[in-house]
């Protein structure tokens, strides 16, 4: 017990015991799950083991039918809303990039900014020295400080994804999210993307859900394994490769 | 030929309620028990009395050869009526009626028509028949003529409403005792609608000596309806209470009712009880008549909007233009009634059946053109697909009025969609019937299409995964095509049906386009049973709200409950959960 | 900070549009008053009137493209926010007929009369006051846009479902209106309006007024939109058309931001149809029929969504459009409009206006692309620099 109510305190986000269902479907099976705080973890599962309806749930898309979220073991996430979770400093990022395609991408960061986001506060808003500053420097850590008064619609798939993140930066988040990060990404971005998610995790918890085995390795953290809707193993990379569940279920032999 | 509806169909409803009520009083009078025809013209209440009189007086002539009761003349008691107020009528023609003479119903009908006179210069009651300038008088007994007379050389004997129901009843005990089966029926049923002590003899007398079964019964409940208003005994009138309470129906009602206030006070108790029965069972028949006016007026719900079911259930299109697709169906059946008309007039009641091919084709073939030409650019862009299908809708309703003119066009009912019949205490119109039957074969074949047939196959196939159907070698345009076409032929063939209940005019399609829409949401988009219960609760429950609230206020107050609706289940009755799909 | 944010509004094509409708606004009713009739720069008052009209209908567009253009809400019922504003004003009118009624009734409307009413409605108490009145074009309309979009909003009713109940609320409005005890007139509706504020409605000076009137405050509502189109919120909005739960997961209540675009853009409707009702004469349910919706999403697509100007252009072209083929030939003038909404889906999704920026604006990224394309070959060695440490 008592180790459970520690794990509990120390945790950045929890969730025990977590189920949904849709239509019959079990989509979530008493799913437990810990992040600590300045983790950096990675989330490995065939398709339909329930990774992105577990970022649903998280992020207040979904709603579980048991079970319990905790967001630094105070916060009941299950009562909260998208908007709420993500000015509680939650970020996430798609699957498929979701930017503002017709902004350009100096506006996108300019509206992720962790500011007053209230109807008359954004009516009103100017902007100041230091949030300019803020986004100058974003703009440097994802690489596109030349493209900044472009189209977000023009830049290429894998930049599309990095300004993502960018937002998510804006966002000032204590965890992030991020979904398949370098899915259509060449070699070469997938190793600049690497390095990025491991500079954000410095300061921030993240937890990348990929397929990737490479790019997790790259990342070298933590694995959990998820399979219908649980979760099947967790450990490091080799750990985690090695089991034969996983190997069942996921990697194939 | 049936009443015809206003563009506000749910407005009709109670118009139409009203008329069947009518009609049914007019049946029970006709003595028709089932499948009479019916003509609006015939309504109102002395057009009634006249053909019963008439009908009875030519079984008299045929069964009364020999007066058969009591035998006092009643020569001198019709000529009485000459000199007589209305209460001393009143009682002549109890006099008249017991003196059971068949010959003295001629002279009877004269009298409730106003038809019967007395000449000044020797106060003898004549029937008058215009004639001329003048009238030709007629012996009331025998029929004779007894000459002309100058108008001013007779006087009218007046009727009022009192009497006409005395003389009613006079006649209904003159007939009971006719040797034909149907003629005693019918004056028992006379009996029953108005009965008076006077007749209660003539009336015991008859049920002493009937052995038809069905007679029997109904000259049981005469009985019973006549011994309530006479002086009989207390239990006696218990008895009738308990039968006329069995009888049940308005008529019933209406006779517990008028006798309330003359009851023994020892009676008052069981006549209560029996009106408060009577009344709970109306009250059931008319919760039976409003579910069914629901589910009619769901059913036609149900057909406008079925084909959207498809084209926005299915494929997700908003078309705007299914309201013309229906009118343009209702206009193929007025074009094929019209060349029928004009060149096979025996085939008449052919010509639905042979409208809905006719329709299906074109509605079918137009709306091939408009995905072919329109929709299939604006795949993805819903609210482009809307604002390109409103565009479409206005076109072909301007081509429609261009060709056949803004007016309404007449569509004729085939004999089998017009007339009714009674189930229980409530009346069924053929064409509602039919209509309901009708949709409902729409919805099963079309079900059956989609589950079974390769071409639902590959429909549900490119709905779910155009890209693997694709691959399949499935030819995704033209499955597009060819479903946007069925949605179409069927709102097409819903005109055919629509065409028999509303008014046909380029701006039919206009007032079902956001009840259509309205049923396919509150259903569940995607689910063809989601229609069909949207459709009949929204039907039946407009039907429930409009006696309280009236039909605008009622359309009002449902269309608020669907957006409410909306709101509470965004997708719908039936929609299907999924995980969340993304962005 | 307020100033910021009308400041932010007066950029180039704006200060022009608004600067024409100023002028307008002096100008047609200076050549309708002070010029003799025979000259040839006259306008008649019926022409005066007619673009009054039209002008009512260019902010009644630009309301609509608020919400749709900017905001992704395709409302099929912003007729109805126009008919709204436009009782509320025609309410104002009839209590100013007084007793000049047929029946003379001091304070009942001749309809109320006609029915045997014996006093007035409780609801119809105070729009005798013209303060009053006017506060109601802008809060009756926005309190049904309030509570509408309240429940719409916050359920997340989206895309068609939602263009699909705002038509059935039109539509339900439509209903009602007819009805003769809801207490506005049924059927007729409200007319024979006599004066406003003391000026018969009918004089030329009054008609002239009442257009600048109508320029101005289609100045000052585009000047409004602006300045939320270009402040933080406007970019939001946009945000919130073209990638709704990016928005959400931003941390942005979108409910709020929707119903406060909604209700703003009611408002300008209400002012559209109060503007409208006195240069017409009559306000009738009619304006509710969800045909009439319809109608002003076609000029709003037309001149081009999501731009400012578009919508005025496109109500006016297309309202000149109307008058003429229903006065020249009637038959041709719904296939015209049908042929419209087609032509512009299918070939001019943007619309006039949107069109001609984006050829401006490609051709402004074709030269950005090529310097971006020198500028890349210098910027790269700084990023792997970056990447390195």
């Amino acid at each position: 017990m008592n180790t459970i109510s520690e794990t509990r305190q120390k945790s950045l986000l929890y969730l025990e015991n977590v189920s949904v269902s849709f239509d019959g479907f079990k989509a979530l099976n008493s799913l437990s799950f810990v992040v600590e705080p300045g983790e950096l973890r990675a989330i490995i599962g065939p398709n339909g083991a329930g990774k992105t309806t577990m970022m649903d749930i998280i992020t207040g898309k979904t709603r579980p039918d048991t079970g319990t979220v905790l967001f630094e073991d105070a916060i009941d996430l299950t009562k909260k809303d998208e908007a709420d979770i993500a000015q509680l400093g939650i970020g996430r990022k798609f699957q498929k990039p979701t930017v503002f395609e017709s902004h350009t991408i100096w506006d996108n960061l300019e509206l992720a900014l962790n500011r007053d986001r209230s109807v008359f506060a954004t009516l009103f808003y100017t902007l100041s020295p230091e949030d300019e500053a803020r986004i100058e420097e974003i703009l440097s850590t994802i690489r596109l400080s030349h493209r900044k008064d472009e189209l977000a619609a023009n830049l290429s798939h894998g930049q599309k994804q990095w300004l993502e993140i960018g937002m998510l930066l804006a966002q000032e988040p204590k965890l992030l999210l991020v979904d398949e990060p370098v899915a259509g990404m060449t070699d070469a971005e997938t190793a600049e993307t690497a390095e990025l998610l491991k500079e954000i995790a410095k300061t921030r918890s993240v937890v990348v859900v990929e397929h990737d085995m490479g790019f997790i390795r790259e990342l070298g953290v933590k694995v959990t394994c998820l399979a219908e809707g649980s979760v099947l193993a967790e450990g490091s990379i080799d750990f985690v490769s090695n089991d034969p569940k996983v190997i069942e279920n996921y990697l194939g032999r | 030929m049936g009443p015809r509806s206003d563009p506000l169909p749910a407005l009709n409803e109670v118009g139409e309620r009203e008329l069947r009520r009518r009609r049914q009083s007019f049946f029970r009078s006709q003595g028709f028990r089932r499948g009479g025809t019916f003509r609006p013209a015939d309504r109102g209440e002395i057009m009634t009395l006249k053909s019963l009189l008439q009908a009875f007086l030519a079984c008299l002539i045929l069964s009364f050869a020999a007066p058969s009761f009591a035998q006092s003349d009643p020569k001198p008691l019709i000529d009485a009526l000459a000199k007589a107020d209305f209460n001393e009528a009143e009682k002549l023609l109890g006099q008249i009626a017991a003196s059971g003479d068949a010959r003295v119903v001629p002279a009877l009908n004269a009298f409730a028509e106003g038809d019967l006179y007395f000449r000044k210069s020797d106060n003898l009651v004549f029937i008058a028949k215009t004639a001329g300038s003048g009238f030709e008088l007629i012996d009331p007994l025998t029929g004779a003529s007894a000459g002309q007379a100058a108008k001013n050389a007779v006087t009218k004997i007046k009727v009022n409403n009192n009497l006409r129901r005395v003389i009613r009843s006079a006649m209904g005990g003159l007939t009971l005792l006719s040797a034909d089966r149907a003629v005693r029926l019918q004056a028992a049923d006379a009996v029953l609608r108005s009965p008076s002590p006077e007749n209660l003899d003539l009336v015991e007398a008859a049920l002493a000596k009937e052995t038809d079964k069905e007679v029997k019964a109904r000259m049981e409940e005469a009985r019973a309806v006549s011994v309530l208003s006479s002086d009989r005994s207390i239990d006696e009138k218990r008895g009738a209470i308990e039968t006329i309470k069995n009888l049940g129906g308005r008529n019933s009602l209406g006779i517990l009712n008028s006798v309330s206030g003359s009851i023994d006070a020892g009676l008052k108790g069981d006549l209560d009880a029996a009106i408060a029965a009577i009344e709970s069972e109306q009250q059931l028949w008319d919760m039976a008549q409003n579910v069914w006016y629901g589910l009619s007026l769901g059913s036609v719900l149900l057909l406008a909007a079925i084909g959207l079911a498809i084209t926005f259930g299915v494929m997700g299109i908003i078309n705007m233009a299914h309201g013309e697709m229906v009118m343009l169906g209702a206009y193929s059946t007025f074009v094929v009634q019209d060349v029928i008309r004009d060149n096979a007039p025996n085939l008449f009641d052919w010509s639905l059946a042979i409208a809905l091919p006719v329709a299906f084709l074109v509605t079918g073939a137009v709306g091939l053109v408009i995905e072919r030409g329109v929709i299939r650019f604006l795949y993805g862009r819903p609210l482009e697909t809307l604002l390109a299908t409103w565009g479409v809708s206005l076109i072909l309703q301007q081509t429609i009025r261009s060709i056949f003119g803004p007016t309404n066009q007449e569509v004729g009912n085939p004999s089998w969609m017009s007339g009714s019949f009674p189930v229980g205490g409530m009346t069924i119109t053929w064409n509602r019937m039919w209509i309901i039957l009708f949709s409902m074969s729409i919805f099963v074949a079309l079900l059956v299409l989609l589950k079974k047939s390769a071409f639902g196959l590959n429909m549900r196939a490119v709905t779910q995964n155009r890209r693997m159907a694709s691959s399949m070698g499935i030819k995704t345009p033209w499955v597009d095509a060819f479903t946007f076409a069925l949605g179409s032929g069927i709102a097409g063939i819903a005109g055919v049906a629509l065409s028999q209940i509303d008014n046909v005019s380029p701006n039919l399609g206009q007032s079902y386009i956001i009840d259509s829409f309205m049923v396919v949401v509150f259903g569940g988009v995607g689910n063809l049973w989601g229609t069909l219960v949207g459709a009949l609760s929204l039907g039946v429950l407009n039907k429930f709200l409009e006696p309280s609230v009236g039909a605008v206020l009622g359309k009002i107050l449902v269309l608020v409950l669907i957006i409410l609706f909306i709101q509470k289940r965004p997708r719908g009755l039936f929609a299907l959960k999924g995980r969340a799909v993304e962005a | 900070m307020i100033s910021g944010f009308v400041f932010r509004a007066l950029e180039g094509k704006i200060v022009v549009a608004i600067a024409i409708l100023l002028v307008i606004a002096i100008l047609v009713p200076a050549l309708n008053l002070l010029t003799p009739p025979d000259s040839a720069l006259h306008i008649p008052t019926y022409a005066v009137s007619l673009f009054g009209k039209y002008l009512c209908y260019a902010l009644l567009a630009l309301a609509l493209d608020l919400v749709w253009g900017y905001c992704g809400i395709l409302s099929l019922g912003h007729g109805a926010f126009f008919a709204l504003g436009g009782y509320a004003m025609g309410m104002y009118l009839m209590r100013q007929i007084g007793s000049r009624g047929v029946y003379g009734n001091p304070v009942l409307p001749d309809f109320m009369v006609f029915l045997n009413w014996k006093e007035l409605p409780w609801f119809w108490h105070g729009f005798d006051w013209f303060v009053f009145a006017m506060a109601m074009v802008l809060v009756v309309p926005g309190l049904l846009a309030f509570i509408f979009g309240w429940f719409a909003f916050r359920s997340r009713v989206n895309g068609v479902y939602l263009s699909i109940i705002t038509q059935a609320m039109t539509y339900a409005l439509l209903l009602a209106f007819f009805r003769n005890d809801m207490g506005f007139g049924g059927n007729n509706g409200l007319t024979d309006f006599k004066d406003i504020l003391g000026f018969p409605v009918q004089a030329d000076g009054t008609r002239a007024v009442l257009f600048a009137m109508s320029a101005i405050m289609l100045a000052f509502c585009l000047l409004i939109a602006s300045a939320i189109v270009r402040s933080k919120f406007g970019k939001v909005l946009v945000g919130v058309r073209d990638a709704e739960s990016r928005v959400r997961f931003l941390g942005f209540r979108v409910e709020n931001i929707k119903l406060f675009t909604f209700v703003v853009s009611a408002m300008m409707a209400g002012i559209a149809g109060a503007l409208f009702v006195p240069q017409v004469g009559i306000i009738n349910p009619g304006e509710f029929a969800p045909a009439n919706s319809i109608e002003v999403v076609v000029w709003t697509a037309v001149g081009g969504r999501g731009t400012l100007i578009g919508p005025i252009i496109g109500a006016v072209l297309v309202n000149a459009g109307k008058s003429f083929f229903t006065g020249a030939f009637p038959e041709i003038w719904l296939y015209a409009l049908g042929g419209l909404f087609i032509a512009v889906t299918l070939f001019l999704p943007k619309g006039i206006v949107g069109t001609v920026q984006h050829g401006l604006k490609a051709r402004k990224a074709m030269k950005a692309a090529v310097e971006a394309e020198k500028g890349r070959d210098e910027a790269a060695p700084v990023a792997q620099a970056q990447a390195a440490e």
